[in-house]
Order: C-alpha cells, then sequence, then structure tokens
C-alpha cells in the first residue's frame, strides 16, 4: 500500500465522483421512499410503506412500468440484432466503403438525447420528411401521426432510439467478431459450408458471451431513455408513451404539489421489479446453457 | 566530458508527482480562493453601499426588454452599486430549476413563481419567501387596493403584489389578418356563437392554400387544454370547475360536456393543423408565424412574444377574436384576483434592496411602460388606453373587460383551506389530460372520464382536508361554497366580509 498510495490517489475522483452523484443518490432515494415530503418542504415525515401501498394501487404507475417493458422487449432485441446483422455485413473485406458506413452509423452515438428528440419531433411532422416520402410514394393517403397518437408514440420513440445507439452496438459486435479466429471459417469453407452454416456453426456459438453482456448493456441503456422521450412526446398522449422516468420526474417536479417522496418509492419498487427481472433472466440462461451442454 | 551524478526519475515516479499536482492544485485554489474578487466575500449582505448583486430568475420573455434594457438599468443609475442579473427560462424549466436551486441554497433573490403549480400559501407555509412590506411601503403605493389576505398578505406580512391584472383568459382567437383577408373574410369580426366559429374556421381552410389550415389547436400541454375546456364551459354557463353556490366539482356538468363536443366537433371538421397533436403553445405559435395556420387561441401575451423573435408576422396583420358562446347569450369566465407575480426569495442575500428593485414596478409609469410590452395586461389596467400597444392587443384587453369576472377564492376567506391545497394530490387523468385523450382518439368516452375525474377530486379534496385538520388545520368543505356568490358579478373583498 505505501508503495501504491498513488493508484488510490488516481482512483479517488472517480470513486468521490461516484460516491456523491450515483451511491448516495440512490441509498439517499431508499430513504426518501418512506416519507411524506412535498417538494415545497424542507424536510418530510416519515411514514413507513404507505408510499409503497399507494404506489401499488396506482394504475398509471403499472402503466409506465408496461411502457418500460415493452420498450426493453422491442427495442433491445431490434438493436442487438440489426447491429449484430451491420457487424457481419461491415466486418467483411469485400463490403466496399466500409469505413464510411461504420462512421455514418457511430454518428448519431455521439449526439445529444434531447437535441435528437426535438429535431426527430420535426422529421416526423406531419409535414416533415418521412410524411412526405410516404404520402408521395402513395404508402399511405394521410400523414401518418407518429408522435401524437397513442398507438404510434412508444413505436416512434423506439424507432428514434434504436436508430440514435445502433453505432454502439454496432461497435461492440465489430470487437466481438474481431475475436473469431479466421482459421475457423477457413476450416468451415473447406468442410463445404455456405455462409449460413458459417453463421449457424462457427460465428454464433462463438459470439454467445458476447450477446449475453452486450444485451445487458443495452438493456441498461433502454431504461434510459427520459431525454428522449421528454422531448419527443411528453409521455403522451394520454400516458401512451410514459416510461418510468417520465412518471418518476412527472411526480417529482410536474404535480400541483411534487410528491418527493411517493416518486423516490416508485424508483426504488421499479428497481427491485427490474432486479427481479434480470435474476430471472439470469437463471433462465443458466438453464439454457445446461440444457445445452 | 562529465557525466551527471543526478539520478533520474522514473516514469511511475514521474506519474506519481503529476498526478499529486494535478489532484492538488484545485484544493490549493479552493483554500486561497482561486483569485476570485472580494466582491461578494468581504461584503456585509446588510450594507446596501458596497457593490450588490440582485439574481433574478423568470419566465416573462415579452418582458425582457423592458426589465434589462429600462428597469435595470434605470435602477442601476439610480443606485450604482447594485446591478440586476436575469435569467428567463421557460415556465416549466423556471419550475424544476427554483426546485433544484432551493435544495442546494441557490435560489435568486427574486423570482416569479411560473412552473410552481402548488398555491401561494403553501410556498409561504413552507418558508419559499421574505416578507417584503417592512421594506417598502406598499399601503401608500396604486398597489394598495390590490392585496388580497391569503394571496399576497399571509399572517399580516406582505410577501407580493399583483403586477399583472387577473382579467383575462387564454381562450383568445389569434387571427392572421392576410389568410383572413384572402379567405374573403373581415378579421375584425369575431364568430359570435360556435357554430358560427366552426362555419369560419372551415371557410378559411378551404379558401386558403392547401399548405394552410384553419387553425392551430397544440395538444402536447395538457395544462393548455384543460385551460380551453374550462373557458368554453364556462362561456356555456359553468361556474368553473368548482361550482361556488354548492362547492361541488362541477367538471361533468352539462357546460363542460358542450364544450368537449365543440373541441370534438373543430377536430371533426378537419380544420385543425395536422401536426396539432405533437406541439406544444410555443412551437404552434411559431407554426402560426410561419403562416401555416389561419387562427390560434391562446392568451394575452401572443402579441408580445411574436414582437420577441417573430415581428414579421405581426407587421403582416394579426388580429383578436372575442372567445365564442355556444349561443348569442353569452357565459362568464371567472377568474381569481391578480396574484403576486414575483417574490423575494427566503434565499436572498440583500432582501431590502430585492423589494426594493420589485417596488419600482408600482408605479403608473412602470405600468405603461408594462402595457407596451403586450404581455397580461397590467394590474393599473387603465394604462392600456394610454400606451402605444397594437390595436388588437387594446381590444383583445377590451374583451376581457367584458367577459371576465373575478370569482370567489377560498383560502381568502379561511387561510386553513391553504393548508388543506398543500395536501391535495394530482388527481389523474385531470380534465386537460381528458381533452387529449378525446382529442388524440385514445378514448371515446369522456363524460364518464370526467364524471370520475370529479368523484375522484372530491374524495381527494375530503381526504386532504382531513389531513389538514389533523395537523391543526380548521378547514371543511364548506369553504368552498360561497352563497353570496352572484354569477357575472365580481367578487370583491368586501363580498368576503
Amino acid at each position: 500500500m505505501r508503495d501504491d498510495w498513488w493508484i488510490y490517489l488516481f482512483l479517488l475522483p472517480t470513486v468521490v465522483g461516484y460516491g456523491l452523484y450515483t451511491v448516495y443518490p440512490l441509498v439517499a432515494s431508499w430513504w426518501y421512499a418512506f416519507l411524506d415530503w412535498p417538494g415545497f418542504a424542507d424536510v418530510g415525515t416519515f411514514i413507513g410503506f404507505a408510499n409503497f401501498e399507494l404506489l401499488w394501487a396506482d394504475d398509471l404507475f403499472w402503466n409506465s412500468f408496461r411502457n418500460s417493458l415493452v420498450f426493453l422487449a422491442i427495442a433491445v432485441p431490434l438493436r442487438v440484432g440489426l447491429a449484430l446483422l451491420l457487424a457481419i455485413v461491415l466486418n467483411r473485406r469485400s463490403t466496399p466503403f466500409r469505413g464510411l458506413f461504420r462512421t455514418l452509423l457511430f454518428l448519431p452515438v455521439v449526439t445529444t438525447g434531447a437535441i435528437v428528440g426535438v429535431v426527430f419531433t420535426l422529421i416526423l411532422d406531419a409535414g416533415g420528411p418521412v410524411n412526405l416520402a410516404l404520402v408521395k410514394s402513395a404508402l399511405v393517403d394521410s400523414p401518418v401521426d407518429f408522435l401524437g397518437s397513442s398507438g404510434m408514440s412508444l413505436y416512434s420513440v423506439i424507432g428514434v432510439w434504436v436508430w440514435k445507439w445502433l453505432g454502439i452496438t454496432l461497435i461492440y459486435w465489430l470487437a466481438a467478431l474481431q475475436t473469431i479466429p479466421n482459421e475457423l471459417y477457413e476450416a468451415a469453407r473447406i468442410d463445404g459450408a455456405g455462409n449460413w452454416k458459417e453463421f449457424r456453426y462457427v460465428t454464433l456459438p462463438l459470439l454467445l458471451p458476447f450477446l449475453v453482456v452486450i444485451t445487458l448493456i443495452d438493456m441498461v441503456g433502454a431504461l434510459n431513455v427520459f431525454d428522449l422521450v421528454m422531448t419527443l412526446t411528453g409521455g403522451g398522449p394520454a400516458f401512451s408513451s410514459e416510461v418510468v422516468e417520465v412518471y418518476i420526474y412527472r411526480t417529482a417536479f410536474g404535480a400541483t404539489v411534487p410528491q418527493l417522496g411517493y416518486a423516490s418509492a416508485a424508483a426504488v419498487l421499479f428497481g427491485l421489479l427490474t432486479m427481479a427481472l434480470a435474476i430471472a433472466q439470469a437463471l433462465g440462461i443458466r438453464a439454457a446453457r445446461r440444457a445445452m451442454a | 566530458m562529465s557525466t551527471s551524478t543526478t539520478p533520474r526519475p522514473s516514469r511511475r515516479q514521474l506519474l506519481r508527482t503529476a498526478g499529486g499536482l494535478a489532484l492538488g492544485l484545485p484544493l490549493l485554489n479552493a483554500c486561497t480562493g482561486g483569485g476570485q474578487s472580494a466582491q461578494n466575500a468581504g461584503a456585509d449582505p446588510t450594507d446596501a453601499s458596497g457593490p450588490i448583486t440582485v439574481n433574478w430568475w423568470d419566465h416573462f420573455r415579452p418582458l425582457t426588454e423592458l426589465f434589462e434594457k429600462k428597469l435595470f438599468v434605470e435602477y442601476h443609475r439610480k443606485h450604482d452599486n447594485v446591478s440586476v442579473k436575469r435569467r428567463q427560462l421557460d415556465p416549466a424549466d423556471l419550475g424544476q430549476a427554483l426546485q433544484l436551486a432551493r435544495r442546494s441554497k441557490q435560489l435568486p433573490d427574486v423570482h416569479s413563481t411560473a412552473g410552481l403549480s402548488g398555491s401561494v400559501a403553501a410556498l409561504v407555509t413552507n418558508g419559499w419567501f421574505h416578507p417584503i412590506g417592512d421594506f417598502v411601503d406598499l399601503g401608500n403605493s396604486p398597489m394598495k387596493d390590490h392585496l388580497y389576505d391569503g394571496i399576497h398578505r399571509f399572517d399580516g406580512k406582505v410577501y407580493t403584489f399583483p403586477v399583472f391584472s387577473g382579467r383575462w383568459h387564454d381562450s383568445t382567437t389569434w387571427v392572421n389578418s392576410a389568410l383572413a383577408k384572402q379567405a374573403g373574410l373581415d378579421p375584425e369580426q369575431s364568430p359570435a356563437t360556435w357554430d358560427e366559429y366552426r362555419a369560419t374556421v372551415r371557410t378559411l381552410d378551404q379558401k386558403t392554400p392547401d399548405s394552410v389550415h384553419g387553425l392551430l389547436l397544440p395538444m402536447k400541454d395538457t395544462d393548455y387544454l384543460g385551460g380551453k375546456l374550462t373557458a368554453f364551459a364556462q362561456m356555456a354557463g359553468a361556474p368553473g370547475q368548482t361550482d361556488w353556490k354548492t362547492g361541488e366539482i362541477s367538471v361533468a356538468s352539462e357546460p363542460f360536456l358542450q364544450a368537449m363536443e365543440f373541441l370534438l366537433a373543430l377536430k371533426a371538421d378537419g380544420v385543425l393543423h395536422p401536426a396539432s397533436s405533437s406541439l406544444g403553445p410555443r412551437d404552434a405559435r411559431a407554426r402560426w408565424a410561419a403562416g401555416e395556420a389561419a387562427l390560434f387561441p391562446w392568451g394575452p401575451w401572443f402579441i408580445g412574444g411574436l414582437m420577441v423573435e417573430e415581428s414579421p408576422a405581426v407587421k403582416r396583420g394579426i388580429s383578436a377574436w372575442q372567445i365564442p358562446a355556444p349561443s348569442t347569450q353569452r357565459g362568464t369566465v371567472y377568474v381569481a384576483p391578480a396574484s403576486g407575480s414575483f417574490f423575494v426569495s427566503d434565499q436572498a442575500k440583500n432582501p431590502k434592496v430585492a423589494a426594493d428593485v420589485l417596488f419600482q414596478m408600482t408605479t403608473p409609469e412602470f405600468a405603461a411602460q408594462l402595457a407596451t410590452r403586450m404581455d397580461q395586461p397590467p394590474i393599473l389596467i387603465d394604462s392600456v388606453d394610454k400606451a402605444d400597444v397594437h390595436p388588437a392587443y387594446k381590444k383583445n384587453v377590451a374583451f376581457f373587460q367584458q367577459d371576465v369576472r373575478i370569482g370567489p377564492v377560498p383560502e381568502v376567506r379561511n387561510g386553513g383551506v391553504a393548508k388543506a391545497l398543500a395536501e391535495m394530490r394530482d388527481v389523474h387523468p385531470s380534465p386537460g389530460e381528458i381533452v387529449q385523450a378525446v382529442l388524440t382518439g385514445s378514448t371515446k368516452d369522456y363524460k364518464t372520464a370526467l364524471q370520475q375525474y370529479a368523484d375522484k377530486a372530491t374524495k381527494e379534496r375530503k381526504r386532504a382536508i382531513d389531513a389538514a385538520k389533523k395537523k391543526g388545520a380548521e378547514v371543511s368543505e364548506d369553504d368552498w361554497i360561497f352563497g353570496n356568490w352572484q354569477p357575472g358579478q365580481d367578487y370583491t373583498q368586501a363580498s368576503y366580509k
């Protein structure tokens, strides 16, 4: 330790920052969840599990939870699958302008989520380029209300989110594909395997461990869509695109009398439920692996 | 040739030293003050002779020039040690910023309360504001007749005063005069009834180019939609969301159903701008300014807001139409008395100076200047007639004198009501959210939805009253009943006695 003190010195800013801005708010919210804390008051009053009881009976909380799950269930496989397909194509030496396509696909990743949301409200507007193209090509008779229709709003947000973050998942897959030795592909070709059999028997099995990690990373990302949802739809119309983060924000800051304790309880309950889902998923994967072995 | 015997540092040692310096320098900086001036570090906050900065946050975009180039500049001329630093935010952003700033003890000295939807009484009870009555003589100012207990004055202390008149609503239809003339209509002629209004909008939609639509009705903001529903219901005869004769929540009453049907009829007529469902009011104003629609119902600040960034739209021609009613027998829009717009925060470093800056807004001269900004009408309403304002703005203010009356406010009569209001949780879906759901096709049964809201809101009010009583407040459902309220008339200060 005496010789390595400087390592701890370099780690200190990260530890302090992480502790102050991630761990402390997380732990503090567990305590706040047990308080009746109107946002105008300086402190709250301890009320035990009353917030959780109210939350359990709150239809809007379950609506936002359902929307978050739908978001996860559709957006993550779409992002992971599409990025894998693109990575396979862009990993081939025979693909022209590989570098250019990789750059173009990665560019949205470095843009700010809120700005993307604002720009896409114009792109998806009734008179915007997407609707113009759809109407002029006679695919639809009248403009599609992507963001103002309760049947379309959540899926529109999913589409924009996948577009924005596809590039980073592509990079993960490209890195994963680099780990597969070329000799395996050569051996497969010698044995007469075509493209599909190469993918099915060489690429896919070796990518499975990466699939678990990349899916997990993308799932975490899918639970942080507040900026995009707020700028695109505000959680509407009629709460159709309100995910849990927006519900928490609305309860904490948008209410007539802000309910900080109640919002914290929503955050805690959501965290517990997603933890339960993650554990169930991990157990399921372990069981599947055992079955395959 | 000599060789140095001083041992050279290894790469590890070099990194170690650099890292230590990089971490140590900011700490050293903090200890010595980082070279910042002693302007605030050494100044006595009660000594008005040292340099003082008054931090000011508000949401009044049309008043930017009036505040920053006139009010603050004139104050600085008289008190050269005082400068005012202003920040303007959208109402929703301001509410969030204020809540966060309060927690981190960084509240500005003066701020408006847009975005903090709770009652002023709740904020006063929780110590948000500094009373200003001891610093400035409001009792001998033009404001003295406009101060209400429970709105501006609490427990004998004055915390604020109204700058703007309360006599307004946000359902004036703003007309693109050029498009109206193109459709063969007189832009100065308001359609009086809902049927005439619909016919006029259809004419505008049909007799203008295809790229132009009749009406913008932004549906992203549910408060905006709730305001439309309530105003139209009041023109149909409703007192408001509460019936002051009985104290009941009346959003499921016949006038509200008629108002909902009117909004649905506009949608069914096919005259709405197709992007309406995904726009907020400010986006809609930009679309109106770009000539994409002929009409847009919004508040009195419309022209003032356009003048900030879209002044060509005003020069192109603009008119105001009076809020229509179901028939020629017009109802009345009831509003609360004008509330205070600005407050000195309890974290103000120089509350006396901050109050003094505020006090400059109580003069008739300031009211005349305020009127020229064409935001909400000033509290000293006579100044509008004398001010250099757009004719449409003047006409709209005259409409307010005809259509708007001051209604009763329970917390003025009984301060305990504020404690019950502080206990109340929002009921969802609210009337505005129901309108949004109906107009976007998410739900069709608005009658049931409005009745459910009325039932839940009644239950929630009772729960809040019981909770407030347990904390010692004296309040009951009877506090929402005003037996001496007369429809069509102002409920004045004398009426509370």
